[in-house]
């Protein structure tokens, strides 16, 4: 039987698929060749690395999100999206500053911190998946919740603090390459292993497309959803590290960070063959945005024009995958 | 002599008051395809669900391979070789071949997925099962209907089942892929395995099977062979045949044509469908899941668009863009999902009843109470709309009563046309009888009404004609005086009339479907 037959898309759906991610990739490549040309040393090995450092804590976040993404399903309203990401970075951020400034020994802050960020991840976990409670709604309220929290801890101040594990982060290099941009690297390995390669991220992405049909294979649909937002919750505190050695203590304002990480997981979804979210989509995606703002630095552009691009992208991508789906329609 | 595959002794099973299950048998032999056949409501679904854990019956025993159970969970059933193709297709559409065939098993390595080796064995598996090939890394997505499914059986068979439990496999399939899977299907018994085929298409059961158990308002009235009964006999079996004095029918002499469809057709749900329908007269309109009837009520609501064939409403060519498009042509829309569309439950009787026709009420666009009051009152007491008063919420209305306010704001605008989707589903019998009355009245005044139903009976008893759909087309038109429940369902299921079958059946059975 001839394979045209068996493949039942509709031209247009075609053409707006193969549109949708050479597009992507041809605009990100588009980026970096304007940027080639117009600005100064863009493209030299140092700012390059220097990007990669940069897109470090929105990118961790970004992978973090894109698990929960996975494990509830794409759709924006109903399927799952953690808004607590960045709220959640402010304060294991603040918990590690106060622990290192209490004096207590490297291993303990830094265990404290991972637990402090996994525990918020279980709160998101036990009202999206025992309460029941929309993702957008349940995460929304954490999100505040949190951000009380972190104001109570720091009095709405910088709690500034340091110690060894910041000062390699913020100025290690290896290989001439910053230590942010391998914790960056690493975490996408790591994640990218789990999540694309491993039987657990198979299932996990079963279990976001189709629970039903993750259940009719067995699977406990709710703990692979719980532990979607656990990851997330160890995923913020890992960037909360990161923000940490690059503000040199904890700050307040990480909220602002949320438009960008969302904006981020939902672009990743366009450099993949099936338009779902993915590890390697969403580091491209880190790096796309990383480049524009870099890029618009070294041409002295305001940077709230990046707000701007941002936001067009996320309606851009939102707009253009939802459609694509529409038309794949009930199965 | 062996035991059977699965023997299922005196299940009894009540949700509430009602009975769903009563008493009811199934032995299914080694190595054979068994039928389980019946109407909608007779207990096919619950059987199964008994059968596969999800529901727990009240008595009765449940034998596999001769070993007793009192009752089994999802996975003991499962770990017993009992497996079960649902009618949706349970694969995540993003999912390529070999991730969808062995998602929750995977092949691996280490910690990793193996996805070449997964390909590989997916593509064998295929070939080896059901001499197929399916393109290199398609997606489920990519896939039509009769692959998935062919994949979705492919997934039971990697756990290596003994019974393969079939829950109306062939709705969402057109013709040419019901043959594959039945051929499908038979292969897998010669192979050894015991099916059991539950569907309500006869024709499939006739050429498929090799015992029939029919089900009957929730007991297994009769098994038979399928090779010496014919599809009409055992549409007889299924039937049920009392019909009471329920149907209070005026008789109306019909006027001139309100609504006509010519050569309608829209995709894959229904074609060239050629219809008209008269002032004064009930046209009954029937089909099973998947005939298309629903899809052309659809669009006569406005929510499909027809791809060919045109809609002349009182003479004039139309085109009915949305459902607000066709009641400002006038025709009054009462769906089934009247909780979610047909009434809106939170907000009052009396408003609900002058919805409608609002500007009836209306003075330089505000409405006038008193008028409404006056209305609503007089529908309420017309209708018998059982309400603690026109300020109740509709939301506390009974079915049956809900229903009447669905119907009744229509009433006093006029409408010609009315279109009701499934009027009886889900409200008592009383109630029902004066839904009829009150369609019954509805044509008397001279509207022209079209009544979806699955509730032969009830077709019969209140309409003037009936046209049964089967596969996306008019499968047969009839007199509703001269035909009974037998001859619709014998149509709807695509079973010939009576003579010819039996004179077919006896000539050559193995084509008693074409």
């Amino acid at each position: 039987m001839p394979s045209s037959e068996i493949l039942v898309q509709p031209l247009a759906r075609r053409l707006g698929l193969l549109l949708l991610r050479r597009g992507s990739l041809l605009a990100l490549l588009l980026i970096l060749a304007v940027f080639a040309v117009s600005a100064p040393n863009f493209l030299s090995p140092g700012n390059i690395a220097n990007v990669f450092a940069q897109s470090a804590i929105l990118g961790i976040l970004a992978f973090g999100l894109t698990c929960v993404v996975i494990g509830g399903g794409s759709n924006v309203v109903s399927g799952g999206l953690d808004l607590s990401l960045a709220a959640n970075l402010g304060l294991c951020a603040a918990v590690y500053s106060s622990l290192n400034n209490a004096g207590l020994n490297a291993a303990q802050a830094i265990g404290l911190t991972l637990l402090c960020g996994l525990a918020v991840g279980a709160l998101n976990g036990f009202t999206v998946v025992v309460l029941r409670l929309p993702p957008l709604l349940a995460t929304l309220a954490s999100m505040n919740l949190i951000a009380g929290l972190e104001l109570v801890l720091t009095q709405n101040s910088v709690l500034p603090t340091d110690s060894a594990l910041l000062d390699i982060l913020a100025t290690g290099e290896w290989l001439r390459v910053p230590v942010l941009a391998w914790v960056l690297l690493g975490v996408a390995l790591l994640l990218g292993l789990l999540i694309q390669h491993s039987p657990y991220g198979l299932r996990l992405y079963a279990v976001g497309e189709y629970p039903q049909a993750a259940r009719a294979a067995g699977l406990g649909v709710g703990r692979y959803v719980f532990s979607s937002y656990l990851i997330a919750g160890l995923c913020a505190a890992v960037a909360a590290f990161c923000s940490a050695a690059f503000f040199s203590g904890s700050t307040t304002g990480s909220g602002d960070m949320l438009l960008s990480v969302v904006a981020i997981a939902f672009l990743g979804v366009v450099f993949s063959r099936r338009l779902v979210a993915n590890i390697p989509g969403t580091l491209l995606a880190t790096l796309l945005l990383g480049f524009l703002i870099n890029g618009f630095q070294l041409l002295n552009i305001a940077s709230f024009w990046v707000n701007g691009v941002q936001g067009v992208l996320i309606l851009l991508v939102v707009a253009m995958s939802s459609a694509l789906r529409k038309e794949e329609g009930g199965q | 002599m062996t035991s059977p595959a699965l023997h299922l002794q005196g299940i009894t099973k009540s949700f509430g008051a009602t009975r769903a299950l009563d008493g009811v048998d199934l032995r299914v032999e080694q190595g054979s395809i068994h039928g389980l056949v019946g109407e909608n409501g007779a207990g096919k679904s619950t059987l199964i669900k008994v059968l596969a854990g999800i529901h727990r019956a009240d008595s009765g025993t449940l034998a596999v391979d001769g070993q007793s159970f009192a009752a089994l969970s999802p996975r003991q059933i499962e770990a017993l070789g009992v497996h079960f193709i649902h009618q949706e297709r349970l694969l995540p559409a993003s999912f390529t071949v070999g991730e969808a065939l062995f998602f929750g098993r995977e092949l691996r390595c280490g910690p990793f997925i193996r996805r070449r080796a997964q390909d590989r064995e997916a593509a064998r598996l295929l070939r080896e099962y059901f001499d197929l090939e399916f393109p290199a890394g398609a997606l489920v997505s990519e896939l039509d209907s009769a692959r998935r499914q062919i994949l979705q059986i492919t997934r039971a068979l990697l756990a290596k089942p003994k019974v393969l439990v079939f829950d109306e496999p062939s709705v969402s399939l057109v013709k040419r892929e019901v043959d594959q899977l039945l051929a499908i299907i038979r292969r897998l018994r010669d192979q050894g395995l015991t099916i059991v085929y539950i569907s309500h298409y006869l024709q499939e059961i006739q050429s498929l099977c090799d015992r029939v158990t029919v089900l009957r308002n929730g007991r297994a009235v009769a098994v038979v062979d399928p090779r010496s009964t014919s599809t009409a006999q055992i549409a007889r079996l299924m039937v049920n045949r009392e019909v009471g004095e329920m149907y209070p029918k005026a008789v109306v002499t019909p006027g001139e044509v309100v609504l006509e469809l010519k050569g309608l057709s829209a995709g894959l749900a229904y074609r060239d469908i050629h219809l008209s329908l008269r002032k004064g007269e009930v046209l009954g309109l029937t089909g099973l899941v998947g005939s298309g009837a629903k899809e052309l009520l659809k669009t006569l609501f406005g929510l499909v668009q027809p791809e060919q064939g045109s809609v002349h409403l009182q003479g004039r060519l139309t085109r009915l863009k949305s459902p607000r498009d066709a009641v400002r042509k006038g025709i009054a829309l009462v769906p089934e999902e009247r909780r979610s569309h047909g009434v809106a439950p939170l907000l009052s009787v009396l408003e609900n009843l002058t919805l409608a026709g609002l500007s009836r009420f209306s003075r330089w666009g505000l409405l006038s109470s008193a008028a409404q009051v006056r209305e609503s009152d007089r529908l309420i007491a017309e209708l018998g709309i059982k309400t603690a008063g026109h300020d109740a919420r509709v939301s506390q209305l009974s079915g049956g009563n809900q229903q009447k306010v669905a119907l009744g704001k229509w009433l006093g605008k006029g409408c010609a046309v009315y279109l009701l989707d499934e009027p009886s589903v889900g409200i008592d019998i009383g109630a029902k009888v004066e839904i009829y009355r009150l369609i019954g009245r509805l044509a008397k005044q001279g509207a022209a009404v079209l009544v979806l139903s699955s509730d032969l009976p009830e077709l019969i008893g209140i309409s003037d004609r009936i046209l049964v759909m089967h596969r996306g087309a008019l499968a047969g038109e009839f007199d509703a005086r001269e035909v009974d429940s037998d001859r619709l369902l014998a149509c709807a299921t695509g079973a010939r009339e009576l003579a010819t079958v039996a004179l077919e059946c006896e000539q050559e059975p193995a084509h008693a479907f074409v």
